[in-house]
């Protein structure tokens, strides 16, 4: 930002605080992205009478640019976020949009009235014409969206969709249902409904492709003398095999229990170790290793202490 | 994201976070008990943060602003939906 900040609010370099603040306000609401969707060439200019208002807004920052101290560069605000416009204008329905602005032109958007009225008017009635794609957002629980199933989601007229998940599905796949779109205008044929997915997280399982990571909690006992433990896999619990001496970090590979891929296969499951001490402290435990007399260990050799 | 994570790119306080979910500023996904956030739920927070912070706007202003706002896109994305509809329609006008 090179421009000087009271040309930016349009002040003179002698106005009140206040007038510097209502200056900045009169501006912004014109220009501020997510009041003002339509003008695109706003967000940088919001950007810089920000930027003017951060430095003139603050009386002590004002002093020190009016005795050169400091300069307009700099005075930026890190803003890496994201407008809301960004998502809420993106075209799809979302738990926010609000259809009271226009319900009484008919029934929900897309309906036959208003559009017909539109294309009526045109002299456009009666043509074929297919139907409109619909967009919904359905959130999947990690294991739904990996084990697949069917899901239904309510529609903003109350109607059910039924969705068929496939096993393995993605978190941002987007999911064709021919036909289950807006109805088509005269004999079209109906549109399609594209159902995005988000699959949220889940408190132990994480996913990276098709393959599933788990830290697993495991005794010293297991550790040292080897076990066979029960393990979590996202499609029920399986026994595997603790190598004795195990220590914390060491993976396991359990080969086809990750998610399951179109063509059928499925992705691995991998195991973290994480040994854990006794959750209440144990005396007999503690004796031990008290008069217990290790071979030379040092651990942290390789950091060189 | 977890409400922690939110609350940490959001800078906001717990209270404030759950006085704005009370009054349904910001509607997160529930599942199992837990809520969840979403990018466009930051985004809404910050301009709720301007509204409150930079332009003066009190808490029953910041409600109108909302509605009105969830309106205007709502709007948006109908008038875009029959723009979609009259576009293909145009070139099979023209050929």
């Amino acid at each position: 930002m090179a421009a000087d900040p009271y040309t930016t609010l349009g002040v003179k370099k002698d106005a009140t605080q206040d007038d510097i603040q209502k200056a900045y306000r009169r501006l912004a609401k014109r220009l501020h992205p997510d009041l003002n969707p339509g003008n695109k060439t706003a967000e940088d200019k919001f950007k810089e009478v920000t930027a003017a208002y951060d430095l003139l807004g603050d009386p002590d920052k004002r002093a020190r640019f009016d005795s050169g101290e400091i300069d307009a560069q700099g005075s930026e605000r890190p803003r890496q976020q994201q407008y809301y416009r960004d998502f809420a204008d993106q075209g799809g329905w979302s738990a926010y949009t609000n259809s009271s602005g226009f319900s009484d032109f008919g029934e929900f958007a897309g309906s036959e009235d208003i559009l017909s009225e539109i294309f009526g008017r045109q002299g456009r009635a009666g043509r074929r014409r297919r139907g409109q794609d619909v967009r919904y957002h359905l959130d999947l629980s990690f294991l739904d969206a990996i084990n697949g199933g069917k899901q239904s989601i309510i529609l903003p007229d109350g109607a059910t969709l039924e969705v068929n998940i496939p096993p393995g599905t993605r978190d941002g796949q987007v999911l064709r249902l021919k036909g289950k779109g807006r109805p088509g205008v005269g004999d079209g044929p109906p549109g399609d409904a594209l159902i995005e997915i988000s699959v949220l997280p889940h408190p132990y399982f994480t996913r990276k492709g098709d393959d599933i990571y788990l830290d697993l909690p495991i005794s010293l006992k297991q550790a040292v003398l080897g076990a066979k433990v029960k393990v979590p896999t996202p499609s029920g619990v399986v026994t595997a095999a603790v190598p004795k001496w195990s220590n914390t970090g060491r993976v396991l590979r359990l080969k086809g229990r990750g998610a399951p891929r179109p063509d059928g296969s499925k992705g691995d499951e991998y195991v973290k170790l994480m040994l854990m001490l006794p959750q209440k402290p144990d005396p007999a435990l503690e004796a031990f290793v008290a008069q217990w007399q290790p071979v030379a260990d040092i651990p942290r050799q390789s950091m060189g202490v | 994201m977890e409400i922690q994570e939110f609350i940490g790119r959001s800078h906001l306080d717990t209270p404030t976070l759950n006085a704005w979910v009370e009054a349904e500023w910001l509607v997160p996904v529930v599942s199992r008990k837990r809520s969840f956030f979403s990018e466009a739920d930051l985004a809404r927070a910050r301009l709720i943060q301007d509204l409150k912070m930079d332009f003066g706007v009190n808490d029953e202003g910041v409600a109108i602003i909302l509605h009105l706002l969830d309106q205007l896109y709502g709007l948006r994305c109908l008038v875009r939906d029959i723009h979609a509809m009259e576009a293909p329609d145009r070139t099979s006008d023209s050929g």
